[in-house]
């Protein structure tokens, strides 16, 4: 029973017009899901810690538990 | 609004992909210049047949050309391969004859129907020229 002659030519090439796309395709989706993922979330967090945040009372909270040099708890 | 531009530019680039490589159906290895005409894979074998059958092929060229025509993305046809091997001959070089079995199997890749077809078609070459194939040789096995 003789073999009938394969397809010797292109190989690669047609192996790489079928993968490379996909692989594109799945390299923007790792990073869409990602940025949504991870980092928007995260940048989220950050913006609504933030937004409620008063500077003065934290600064006073840190000068009454001590932890400063410069500028000693109102008591002393 | 970022979810469009992804969707838009993923396509885009799959079609400037298709493009880029659309030149590759016959003539999977000559995408390069387009200042001439196009060979067509008749031409392509011949002309290797005729390097390899230069009578008083030496060594350098044996081993350049089989070098050469492995880094093209193509498996070489049989009548080539028998070329080369009959260069192999008049060179008394007979590593070198396994050697391009050796070579065209792994060209093959993941396609395990190459082989066995360049077998069949070379076996009357490799009979004449009495070169054992690896397979024979317990060479394939690691």
């Amino acid at each position: 029973m003789s073999l009938a002659k394969p397809a010797m030519r292109g190989l690669l090439g047609k192996r790489l017009r079928f993968h490379l796309p996909i692989a594109f395709a799945l390299s923007v989706v790792a990073a869409a899901a990602f940025k949504y993922g991870v980092t928007e979330p995260r940048k989220q967090a950050y913006a609504d810690f933030y937004k409620q945040y008063d500077a003065t009372k934290e600064f006073n909270n840190m000068r009454e538990a001590g932890i400063f040099e410069s500028v000693r708890p109102t008591g002393k | 609004m970022f979810r469009a531009a992804v969707r838009l530019s993923v396509s885009g680039a799959r079609s400037l992909t298709w493009t880029r490589l659309g030149c590759t159906a016959p003539l999977a290895q000559r995408c390069y210049s387009h200042g001439g005409k196009q060979e067509t894979d008749d031409e392509f074998d011949a002309r290797w047949v005729n390097y390899f059958n230069k009578a008083d092929i030496d060594a350098w060229e044996l081993r350049k050309g089989m070098n050469t025509l492995i880094g093209y993305d193509l498996v070489p046809e049989p009548k080539i391969l028998d070329a080369a091997l009959r260069a192999c001959r008049r060179l008394d070089d007979l590593a070198s004859a396994i050697r391009i079995l050796e070579a065209v199997k792994d060209k093959s890749g993941p396609h395990k129907d190459i082989y066995p077809y360049l077998i069949q078609e070379l076996r009357p070459t490799v009979d004449e020229l009495g070169i054992s194939t690896p397979e024979e040789l317990g060479m394939d096995k690691l």
